[in-house]
């Protein structure tokens, strides 16, 4: 393993996973110097069970906490806003959220009262958080999206990014990770292989972040199949919520995060989560990669196959070999999901003017050209190696 | 618009008597097997006098406080006192319930995070000892063997038969 003469990479998060780890919160809330939390929850992608279980927990703490369910699909400031006053107003010490939604509004509400501005709809992408906040935990549930213990919070049409944005604690329950969702577990899991498919074979290689991708990846490979045709596995479905979370925290130092705009900035269509199309993505980029270079493809063999398959595989042929494999898996599961996992832009059913929203949107950062070139492709399912439109 | 509700945790109260009811009946079963059994006589020999220690959960008990005053072994309650040489415990009553319930050994908790030890090692390395002796009298082969690390083997029936009498027939009595 080559290191680098200079590497840098945070992950703050502490992690909590196993059975019952929901009922240690009102310890480690007590560790973090916090009594009175705020759990915040989203109707639309946390069930009612969910929010009870989480309760539940708390049961014979003696604590007081506040509950707000309302966190919704529009993502207002205004929301935040109000939220911002009544922590302030009745002293609430931490945030709880549970689910992926609530977890960037919650780090987005953070931000606001840790840094006492006067006003949520102040806040932009551009402002400055250089100061730790408060404690914040997550509780990662059924279809996280793997971003909840990432430095970013995705709000409304912003995209926040500190180091001091990520949980302090996630906590990862079966309970909460089951689902009756197959293509949910499936548009999960697979936004976190993505991402950390990304994230392994990004330049310069950075060991930190390799550890949590070669786990996440390896964690998907093994349970992602099982989780799909049985959401209701514990075993499997909590499997894949660990791997959701290392995915958000190999995202930690940047390095290539393509497949991830593209999954943001679909899913900011509203025509289904990111990881859906991210999977659909995912040959495309890999062909790119091997083409352009800038990514070490041969690398990501070892947590793809086994590691015997990767030392007897000559150098040269491992890169063809793990986009072999990668895609395989990929395909296996669309073909098993059938729709739910469309294979083309064109199958989402997303019109045309949504799409040039899209490539807009994508064509707005540094690598914009080549990503639109993927949109394009993606849109009516050309081979990942024909050449670029 | 949603509005935020405030809320009380709630209560346990099933689990929490069973715990409650667990370490009471330990507690006075610790005190009988200082007198029924040489090993754990000899554990409490060698702790220094005026010893005490709990067993219970967080944040608001229930808990064991075992003391030895004067060489003599006693069953002090539920009520912490100001001072003990060694606290264990139990992050939460769920966790309690689960290990003392046996549906995870003492071990198993340990490894999984769910216990915190207050004071020096080898004193809780002894009263972990004796807990697990106390836990092999009490509980049959089957149920004993999910308590406790490594079932004894060497252990004769006919001490077996002795202590499980002694320490019962005391503790029922709080002998």
């Amino acid at each position: 393993m080559k290191v680098e003469s200079l590497l840098s990479f945070t992950c703050p998060v502490k992690m909590n996973s196993g059975n019952k780890v929901l009922e240690g919160l009102p310890f480690e809330l007590a560790g973090l110097n916090a009594a009175k939390p705020l759990i915040l929850a989203s109707p639309n992608d946390t069930p009612p069970k969910a929010i009870k279980i989480l309760l539940s927990a708390f049961g014979d703490s003696k604590m007081t906490f506040g509950l707000f369910d309302g966190i919704d699909e529009a993502e207002d400031l205004g929301t935040i806003e109000y939220l911002k006053n009544i922590c302030q107003k009745d002293r609430y010490d931490a945030l709880i959220a549970l689910g992926g939604r609530a977890a960037d509004a919650a780090k987005v509400l953070n931000m606001t009262v840790s840094y006492k501005l006067p006003d949520a709809r102040l806040l932009t992408a551009e402002t400055t958080i250089n100061k730790p906040l408060g404690p914040l935990v997550v509780a990662i549930t059924a279809g996280a999206t793997g971003l909840e213990t990432s430095s970013l919070a995705h709000f409304g049409n912003r995209v926040y990014r500190s180091e001091y944005l990520a949980p302090s604690l996630a906590v990862i329950d079966p309970r909460l990770a089951v689902s009756q969702d197959a293509a949910a577990m499936a548009c999960s899991g697979l936004a976190a292989f993505a991402r950390a498919v990304e994230a392994h074979g990004a330049v310069p290689e950075n060991p930190f972040r390799r550890a949590y991708s070669f786990a996440a990846i390896r964690f998907i490979l093994e349970n992602l199949p099982a989780a799909v045709s049985n959401p209701g596995n514990r075993k499997a479905a909590l499997a894949v919520a660990n791997a959701a979370a290392m995915s958000g925290c190999a995202l930690a130092d940047g390095g290539n995060t393509g497949l991830h705009k593209i999954g943001q900035a679909f899913s900011g269509t509203g025509r289904g989560p990111a990881g859906m199309i991210m999977a659909m993505a995912l040959p495309y980029m890999l062909n790119d990669y091997k083409v352009n270079g800038g990514f070490d493809l041969a690398a990501l063999l070892h947590p793809l196959a086994d590691d015997d398959t990767f030392a007897k595989t000559p150098e040269s042929e491992r890169a063809d070999a793990a986009t072999d494999i990668a895609n395989r898996f990929v395909s296996g599961l669309q073909k098993t999901a059938g729709k739910a996992l469309p294979r083309t832009l064109k199958e989402t059913g997303l019109p045309g003017y949504l799409l040039e929203d899209l490539l807009e949107t994508l064509d707005a950062g540094p690598d914009g050209a080549r990503l639109c070139s993927v949109a394009r492709r993606m849109w009516d399912g050309v081979s990942p190696d024909a050449k670029k439109g | 618009m949603a509005r935020v509700r405030e809320i009380s945790s709630g209560r346990k109260p099933l689990k929490r008597a069973y715990v409650a009811m667990f370490l009471w009946f330990t507690g006075r079963a610790i005190q009988a097997a200082a007198k029924a059994d040489n090993q754990v006589k000899s554990e409490f020999e060698a702790l220094p006098e005026n010893f005490t220690f709990s067993l219970g959960c967080l944040p608001d008990g229930p808990w064991m406080v075992v003391g030895k005053k004067n060489g003599v072994v006693k069953y002090l309650g539920g009520k912490l006192p100001e001072k003990q040489h060694v606290r264990l415990a139990i992050k939460n009553l769920d966790a309690g319930f689960l290990i003392l319930s046996f549906q995870e050994s003492t071990a198993l908790a340990t490894t999984r995070n769910r216990l915190v030890t207050d004071g020096e090692v080898p004193y809780a390395l002894a009263v972990i000892r004796i807990l697990d002796i106390v836990e092999v009298y009490l509980l049959p082969k089957i149920i004993a063997s999910l308590a406790v690390k490594r079932y004894p083997k060497h252990w004769s029936v006919a001490r077996k038969l002795k202590g499980r009498i002694a320490i019962y027939t005391r503790a029922l009595l709080g002998l």
